[in-house]
């Protein structure tokens, strides 16, 4: 190859490597964003609504949605931070966020919320957020547990809307009708994480605790009695559903009643019409209110400046006055923000003043010991297992939580 | 007369003719190296390092021992999940080879639309494993599924069956769509060395008077048997070590009553981040696969080498 030829391919190498830096500078910054959330009424229509209006804010960036059912969503961004992969923009929920922030992969946002009203203006919720002295996200709700309740099928079998959880129990068995296709409970009976949701609420319901100081409880009388209850409960729910599956069904009206969420109010809302008139939601008829913090927003360690300042830009925005509103009136969830319920288009709607009087009484009926949360994904596993022994057999109550007492304090030691 | 090439130049040509040899095989050797060996290297390295670790980078720096072939091997539920993993094996994979040589017996057959029957027969092997699992949760459903509503139709139940949530029940619900899922693959390979059995072997067996059950046995089972071992080694060793339809329809659960050794492994690793634990459940299983490739090794000899 001559010198001539040499010189003529190195300038067009340049020339291609100055078209590729150009046509870099003008290219679109795609943020990364995966939650159980983008298919969920109510909450999809929330995320839509704020990414679209953060894009048209920010030319050039685009923010890349990605579904994943919440029954493997744990294990996925568990393995993406553990494999150096992780989202740009980091949603978990609430109960599972410290074993991400105990391993460093998320960041601390103190400077960054030190110049905004987060800290004044948020529930207190919002101080689960603290780890070690430093803040690693923002809170996206927290909320208590609301009662979904189908009043045709109620009066179809002649009871009232319970009021307590014996009322319960009598109203879930005269409205249960397998061979019919009809249940009087939804709950989530196959191998999800909600089932220690479902437990720990008539735990926590029936005021009892399923933590002692620093130790479980899993055997105290009251805990038992509690779970004998839910037993009682899941022996009328249909066998092997997610939570989701018993949503649908309680939408399609062949579930009578469901403790969820308040964001189900949202989903009955687009339930079909022949059952929509009869779906109902009113407080647990327990005697505690049970709830916790849902889901918050958070940024991982391992991001370059410039995403960054993108990801804080829009955690930021989740935070701004407005958007809580519009988080409360598409969801029907509390927003964290204290000022919201005070505002005029939520504070007129009945609806969202319950919701508002079960998230100000509720009682946590998560683990609030930091080994346990710091373990949580681990905990949850642990606890679904035998929580399936609990509803799929007929061992007695006290033996199971005996040996998940015993199991649980050699694998997941609370501290 | 030929030129003789002295010693010397033979023992050149020789060493060249080895080295091209050598050569030739260096790609496959490359190749086996990158591809078995050193993830199997990897195994061995990952489960001698011990404890908890979020962080699959650093795992060479948690400390070396043998903490975790104890904890494994002295773990009652080991044990629980290599029987489950024997008895998924034995469960799926009899029943899909009665049901594959007989759909092969049947299809080897002349009648019409057999070319059509044979393509649909082959369906389910193509369908994915998720697929699979989606489809019996639903014909399994306790509450809305038409298993029940057959059985209680029948009146061979009165209340329904929670398949999939019951641990005595589980195990056979995960198996059921497995033998429907491998059952196409020993049709497909008995049925081609059927059709490679010389027809006038049955005609004169017939002449001679031989029954059907005496030309299966003189003549289709001899003609078959190679292929048959075949595919069962293969389908015995991809049973053994099935996820897919197990993880989508119980996970492992419930109370991991459908917990093999390649669902705990996954678990392990991913559920509660003890790779080290993870990688000795996954030399045990080489270790079981080699035992059951070691003692049918005289068949596969005798078949096949």
């Amino acid at each position: 190859m001559n010198g001539k030829r040499i010189k003529a391919w190195l300038l067009g190498v340049c020339a291609a490597l100055l078209c590729t830096s150009a046509w870099a500078q003008g290219k679109t910054i795609e943020l990364e964003f995966p939650s159980w959330q983008f298919e969920e009424p109510g909450a999809a229509d929330y995320w839509t609504a704020i990414i679209a209006a953060f894009e048209a804010s920010h030319p050039g960036v685009k923010i890349k949605k990605q579904q994943i059912p919440f029954r493997e969503y744990i294990d996925k961004m568990t393995v993406r931070f553990a494999g150096n992969n992780p989202p740009d923009i980091v949603h978990l929920p609430t109960r599972n966020y410290l074993a991400f922030a105990s391993q460093g992969w998320l960041a601390p946002l103190d400077d960054d919320l030190a110049k905004t009203d987060v800290r004044q203006s948020y529930m207190k919720l919002n101080d689960e957020m603290l780890y070690d002295g430093k803040t690693y996200g923002v809170l996206m709700m927290g909320y208590g547990m609301m009662f979904f309740y189908n009043e045709k099928m109620l009066a179809d079998a002649k009871v009232a809307v319970p009021k307590t959880s014996d009322q319960l129990l009598k109203a879930i068995a005269a409205t249960t009708d397998a061979s019919a296709g009809r249940f009087g409970w939804g709950a989530p009976t196959n191998q999800h994480p909600n089932v220690f949701v479902e437990i720990s609420t008539w735990v926590t319901g029936e005021g009892a605790s399923l933590f002692k100081e620093h130790a479980y409880n899993f055997t105290d009388p009251a805990v038992i009695k509690a779970v004998d209850d839910f037993r009682a409960a899941v022996k009328n729910a249909p066998k092997g559903t997610s939570s989701e599956q018993a949503r649908q069904l309680f939408l399609d009206g062949k579930i009578a009643m469901l403790r969820d969420g308040p964001w189900v109010a949202a989903q009955i809302k687009k339930a079909p019409d022949a059952t929509r008139p009869y779906l109902k939601m009113g407080l647990m008829p327990f005697a505690v209110s049970p709830g916790g913090t849902s889901n918050s927003l958070h940024m991982p360690a391992k991001l370059d400046a410039e995403k960054k300042k993108l990801v804080w830009e829009f955690i930021r925005m989740t935070t701004e006055p407005q958007w809580q509103v519009k988080f409360t009136q598409l969801t029907s969830s509390p927003a964290p923000r204290k000022t919201v319920m005070a505002a005029p288009e939520i504070a007129a709607n009945p609806e969202l003043a319950m919701v508002n009087k079960a998230a100000a009484d509720a009682v946590n009926l998560f683990p609030q010991n930091i080994a346990v949360r710091e373990d949580f994904n681990e905990f949850a596993k642990i606890f679904v297992e035998y929580g399936m022994k609990l509803i799929g057999s007929d061992r007695p109550t006290a033996d199971i939580m005996k040996d998940m007492q015993a199991d649980m304090t050699k694998r997941v030691p609370p501290k | 007369m030929p030129e003789v090439p002295r010693p010397a130049k033979r023992r050149t040509l020789a060493r060249r003719e080895r080295r091209f040899a050598y050569a030739l095989l260096a790609p496959a050797v490359v190749a086996v190296a990158a591809l078995i060996a050193y993830p199997m290297y990897l195994i061995f390295a990952t489960s001698f390092r011990e404890g908890k670790s979020l962080n699959f980078l650093a795992l060479n720096k948690r400390p070396f021992g043998l903490g975790n072939y104890r904890d494994v091997l002295s773990d009652g539920a080991t044990w629980h999940n290599v029987y489950v993993s024997v008895a998924y094996t034995i469960g799926s994979i009899v029943p899909a080879f009665v049901i594959g040589l007989a759909t092969a017996l049947l299809l080897n057959r002349v009648f019409p639309l057999r070319r059509w029957l044979r393509s649909l027969m082959l369906l389910p092997w193509a369908v994915p494993g998720v697929m699979v699992s989606i489809m019996f949760l639903w014909m399994f459903d306790a509450s809305f599924g038409v298993v029940n509503y057959a059985l209680r139709t029948l009146g061979l139940i009165t209340t329904d069956i929670a398949w999939y949530t019951t641990e005595s029940t589980a195990l056979f619900a995960v198996i059921v769509p497995t033998i429907w899922k491998s059952y196409p693959f020993f049709t497909l390979t008995l049925l081609a060395a059927m059709q490679s059995i010389p027809v006038n072997l049955y005609e004169a067996a017939k002449v001679d008077g031989a029954g059907a059950w005496a030309r299966f046995w003189q003549i289709t089972w001899p003609g078959i048997r190679g292929p048959a071992v075949l595919a069962l080694v293969l389908n015995g060793l991809w049973a053994f070590r099935e996820f897919d339809i197990i993880y989508a329809a119980t996970a492992g659960g419930p109370a991991q009553a459908t917990e093999t050794l390649g669902l705990r492994a996954y678990n392990e690793a991913f559920g509660f981040f003890y790779m080290g634990r993870a990688s000795v459940v996954g030399v045990l299983m080489l270790a079981i696969a080699m035992l059951f490739v070691f003692v049918a090794r005289k068949q596969l000899r005798k078949e096949f080498f």
